[in-house]
């Protein structure tokens, strides 16, 4: 018999706010002390009450706008029941009776073509808190710095089939959400975490099978691992009877390469979900709407056709340009110094890209000044600064983003020289000293050629047109 | 109200009842079923459902940090604290 898998994911995201979702405590603790970004509401003293962060609810709607779903005009806040030390009030606030984003619909595409994925709903709730269970070994530390950390879950409906849909589907949310600035999406930063709920079925059957989930998952292709173990797992079961499949939570081993079960699946009852009395609704109205719906960027595709069709870009650099916003808004803002979009594009994907990725800082960080690159590329390519030089000009203009590169390469000796007098002076030293190289381009080997021109280009330090250098350097061989 | 049902909600909400107080508990929740059973023989079809109890919609803040409270301060009453944390029972084996 034929199977297919089936999968739904909720995806928990960290917004990029700058404080909590329900106080005014730094959202942003990575690497600080323990319990420093802590206040009474956070760590769950009695009578506290929280206050709703306004911008938490402007990303939940761009989010939720973002993956074609309505939004809930009015939006509620829920008491999820759970006992657990990381969770100081004994409860989560988040989202059940009226999240605020419902019945979306986000497209991928695989080597199999483009397919739609709906979206159950996008909730907002908080983090909880973390637990160290290896400092002492009586007792568990407890740091509450990450409770009330602002997340999105987006549940989506278990319209996935396979690893590779997954990975699409992922790699769409977080392009859309870094889009719309919502979030950084890094699974290494845990700030994008994923729940894999998976079943299978008899291929062509309508009925949902046993369905185990697996939770927090932090890498794509730990979760792709999961998906086929999981898979394979679930298929032996029904066909050779091997276990008897029950609805459970389990945790996957990427080191092994094996899941475990964890605990029975509790079901939403068991949650005991009701709303919450200490915050009021939340209520988005017509201005607070619009505003937001105008706030929202050109979707990536819409951006990389404009790119293709009205400025000319090959498939290869749109598509490389629109995977971030930062990298679309340098662009645009250099091309609108330029006029050269192919120019723009180059300069985009094969320096700045470069320099991101050496630095190992993601696209969103770009924060260049469009324009200043802009004017960069004009000094390179009319020749004022040399091609060399403007990739240091473009390095220093990384670390600190007020350089006006003019400025920079007049005080650094960076401009082109038009003085042949000290380029045939230089040349005539050159060749001086390699009268074996001069002698291997006499008798055809034209790589001696480039020895030479290195070293007058290296003494000039750059500040050379490379066509004028050249043919004053041929001319000179030629007459001796 | 069950035997099976009560035996879920002791270990959702950790407690350990006695003989007496699951009698007088499955009491209780027999009298509320039965309040409820009352209530939904009422056709709220045509009704609009009711987000909250109150009817006023909540403040929001903007996005600003502040921290004013200090670590020893917040955990002036914590029975126990280590390098900064709070301590509880260990809770994994």
């Amino acid at each position: 018999m034929r199977y297919e898998t089936v999968i739904g994911l909720e995806v928990h995201v960290e917004l990029a706010t700058k404080s909590k979702i329900f106080c005014s405590c730094s959202a942003h603790s990575y690497g600080a002390e323990p319990n420093t970004h802590v206040c009474p509401a956070c760590s769950g003293m009695p009578g506290m009450l929280p206050v709703v962060n306004k911008r938490v609810v402007d990303y939940g709607m761009k989010a939720g706008l973002m993956l074609n779903c309505d939004i809930n005009r009015i939006t509620t806040f829920d008491k999820k029941s759970y006992y657990y030390p990381d969770l100081p009030a004994a409860y989560q606030t988040t989202q059940w009776f009226a999240p605020v984003a419902v019945n979306g619909l986000v497209e991928i595409e695989t080597s199999k073509g483009k397919k739609g994925v709906r979206i159950k709903q996008i909730h907002m709730e908080e983090d909880a808190g973390k637990l160290v269970h290896d400092i002492r070994e009586d007792t568990t530390h407890v740091d509450f710095n990450r409770t009330s950390v602002p997340l999105i879950e987006i549940v989506s409906q278990p319209d996935l089939s396979s690893a590779e849909e997954v990975e699409a589907y992922l790699e769409r949310l977080k392009n859309l959400l870094r889009f719309a600035r919502v979030a950084e999406c890094e699974m290494a930063h845990g700030t994008m975490r994923c729940d894999v709920n998976l079943s299978v079925r008899p291929e062509g059957s309508d009925k949902l099978g046993v369905r185990t989930e697996m939770k927090n998952m932090n890498s794509v292709e730990a979760i792709k691992r999961a998906i086929e173990y999981e898979t394979a797992r679930h298929i032996d079961a029904l066909e050779n009877h091997t276990e008897i499949l029950v609805q459970e939570t389990r945790r996957w081993d990427d080191i092994k390469g094996k899941s475990y079960a964890m605990r029975s699946k509790e079901t939403a009852g068991d949650y005991r979900y009701f709303p919450d009395p200490n915050v009021m609704p939340v209520q988005i109205d017509d201005e607070w709407f619009e505003s937001i719906k105008s706030s929202l960027p050109e979707f990536p595709e819409v951006k990389q056709k404009k790119y293709e069709e009205a400025l000319g870009l090959s498939s290869y650099d749109a598509e490389q340009i629109t995977r971030s916003i930062a990298l679309c808004e340098c662009f645009e803002a250099a091309y609108a110094v330029t006029g050269n979009a192919k120019d723009a594009a180059n300069w985009m994907i094969s320096e700045v890209m470069s320099i991101l990725n050496a630095r190992q800082m993601t696209y969103d960080q770009l924060t260049l000044d469009g324009r200043a690159l802009g004017e960069l590329i004009k000094l390179v390519s009319d020749g004022t600064v040399g091609r060399a030089n403007g990739k240091k000009i473009l390095a220093a203009m990384f670390d600190d983003t007020a350089i006006s590169p003019k400025i920079y390469a007049e005080t650094n000796g960076m401009i082109v020289s038009n003085d042949t007098g000290l380029i045939e002076k230089t040349v005539k030293a050159a060749i001086a000293e390699a009268p074996k190289a001069v002698e291997d381009y006499k008798n055809g080997k034209e790589k001696a050629l480039m020895a030479i021109y290195g070293k007058c280009m290296k003494e000039l330090r750059g500040n050379c047109d490379p066509q004028v250098l050249k043919t004053i350097l041929i001319d000179m061989i030629n007459q001796m | 109200m069950t035997r099976e049902i009560l035996r879920r909600l002791e270990l959702l909400n950790q407690l350990s009842l006695t003989e007496e107080e699951k009698e007088s508990v499955m009491a209780f929740f027999d009298a509320r079923e039965a309040d409820a059973a009352c209530l939904e023989s009422i056709d709220t079809s045509e009704v609009e459902r009711m987000v909250h109890v109150m009817p006023i919609m909540t403040v929001v803040r903007e996005d600003v940090v502040s921290q004013p409270y200090s670590r020893e301060e917040l955990q002036r009453s914590a029975p126990e604290t280590d390098e900064g944390y709070w301590c509880v029972p260990r809770v994994v084996e």
